[in-house]
């Protein structure tokens, strides 16, 4: 019987891309509910693969995926998928829509009346100082506003587990401590949070757990201070480079 | 209710909404995707119908600025379904946005759904402003309202099913360009637009009867104005087959997550 406490739970998952590129090699990993963990890895390392795999953009080869006990990482497992709110590394935002349309159209695929989808995206727009670009179009929005939406994106269904690829790459410092602290309160209001990011004193100022990631398999996860006793070493950059660095 | 009863009703809201958007994005975008086609169809009413129709005057009992009406509602109703389909789906890949509605809780066949309405409803939207131009111009009766409207309906799921199964496998403009350019719209030249199959010789005839958009014209000039040159049952049996085929094609397209899934 699953553990319905178990936020995510990977099962020796693999992927191997049609070529021979084996970028999941069975991969475990378990993130208890309301946990905050920081996915830590050099390009390659199969970071983005897994996240797309646990919601439904990557097929895996093999293992299973499971989001608060249910099936997920299928095409078919749309209830897992529910309770997911992602946030890509790559900012994919429809030109053609309005930012209020934006939202409320990504609240309505999951479910949503257009009513509460509305007034839900109306609060997001609020929190992430959006509401004066509400009518705007992506393709006239900052870079950084364009995070902000897909942050927003994200969260709008109210997921009870968010994924977030690298939200603050690329985003200048100003708009990344607004980042950190939208994603500290959410993780406050007892959101289960998985986060990959090159940034280690990210991970060291957000997460909870970090999770070291190297050629499609978690190396070694635990606590920051406690990946340091472990290894001995005096920063985080230094387990990181012992454990992954090439 | 049950949890899997909400989630089921959730899943239909994301199909309305997806095909909203198709929908929005069809209306926002007017002067590229609807404006051009309606003009091109009222310009051959004029050239063809009204100034060389002097030439031919009559085809079949029915005089010909009204013979070509039908045949010029169902291509317009066909190219504006396909090319919706093709474009919005390869849009939505290439730009990434796609990912939203294919990572929520939607299945791939509401997927399929939604994208389908999104085509059909432009494609019928482009029929309906071609009928109405068309009437500025030529006085024409609604002989077999229902049929025509299911023709028009089963054409229009069939080639927006074409569009997705364009728009799915295209790695650049080409695919589309070829299908549409370089198939659809001889196909469509061929399928009696402008003539009727009686008045041509071998091999002609048998050319135009081996093409599929023969019989939808034919059953759209049925359902206008009463003529045709084939058992409208046979047309709208034919229409109704391709259009089967073809969505069960690009529904396979969507279960498997060809373009969508890595």
């Amino acid at each position: 019987m699953p553990d319905a406490t178990i936020a995510l739970s990977c099962d020796a998952v693999r992927k191997t891309f049609p070529g021979g590129v084996e970028a999941l090699a069975g991969l475990n990993l378990e993130v208890r509910e309301g946990a905050f963990l920081g996915l830590l890895g050099p390009n390659g390392a199969g970071k983005t693969t897994l996240i797309r795999s646990i919601v439904g953009l990557t097929r895996p080869s093999g293992g299973t995926i499971r989001v608060f006990g249910l099936p997920a990482g299928s095409p078919g497992d749309v209830e897992g998928r529910q309770l997911i709110g992602y946030a890509p590394q790559e900012i994919a935002l429809d030109r053609f829509v309005p930012v209020r349309d934006t939202l409320t159209l990504h609240g309505r695929y999951f479910g949503m009346t257009r009513a509460d989808a509305r007034a839900r995206a109306d609060e997001m727009l609020r929190v992430f100082d959006l509401t004066d670009k509400a009518d705007a179009f992506s393709n006239r929005l900052s870079g950084g506003m364009r995070r902000r939406l897909l942050l927003a994106r994200a969260l709008l269904h109210r997921p009870r587990l968010v994924i977030l690829d690298e939200p603050t790459a690329g985003v200048d410092v100003e708009l990344r401590q607004d980042l950190w602290q939208y994603i500290t309160r959410l993780h406050a209001d007892g959101t289960t949070i998985l986060l990959t990011t090159h940034y280690l004193e990210e991970a060291e100022a957000l997460c909870e757990r970090v999770a070291f990631i190297r050629d499609g398999a978690v190396v070694a996860d635990g606590a920051p201070d406690e990946l340091r006793q472990r290894f001995n070493a005096d920063k985080l950059e230094d387990v990181y480079l012992r454990l992954v660095g090439r | 209710m049950t949890a899997a009863k909400t989630l089921r009703r959730g899943q239909w809201r994301g199909v309305f909404a997806l095909s909203e958007r198709e929908v929005l994005r069809v209306l926002r975008l007017w002067s590229q995707t609807i404006a051009p086609q309606v003009i091109a169809a009222a310009l051959f009413i004029v050239v063809f119908g009204i100034g060389l129709g002097g030439q031919i005057r009559v085809i079949d009992g029915v005089p010909y600025d009204r013979f070509i009406v039908p045949g010029l509602v169902l291509m317009g109703v066909g190219t504006a379904a396909f090319a919706n389909n093709a474009t919005s789906l390869y849009q939505a890949r290439t730009e990434g946005f796609i990912e939203d509605p294919v990572s929520s809780s939607m299945t791939a066949s509401q997927l399929a759904i939604g994208y389908t309405i999104g085509g059909v409803v432009r494609g019928l939207a482009i029929g309906v402003a071609t009928l109405v131009v068309a009437r500025i111009f030529v006085d024409f009766p609604v002989e077999h309202p229902f049929y025509m409207a299911l023709m028009l309906v089963i054409a229009a799921v069939g080639f927006a099913a074409l569009g997705t199964i364009v728009g799915l496998y295209s790695r650049g403009w080409e695919l589309q360009a070829f299908v549409g350019n370089l198939l659809l719209q001889p196909l469509a030249f061929l399928g009696g637009v402008f003539y009727s199959v009686d008045a041509l010789d071998q091999p002609w005839q048998g050319i135009t009867q081996a093409d599929p958009i023969f019989y939808m014209v034919d059953g759209t000039r049925y359902g206008l104005l009463g003529a045709t040159d084939v058992s409208p049952w046979l047309s709208l049996g034919i229409a109704t087959s391709l259009a089967a085929v073809i969505l069960v094609w690009s529904w396979s397209l969507f279960v498997r997550g060809v373009g969508l899934r890595t």
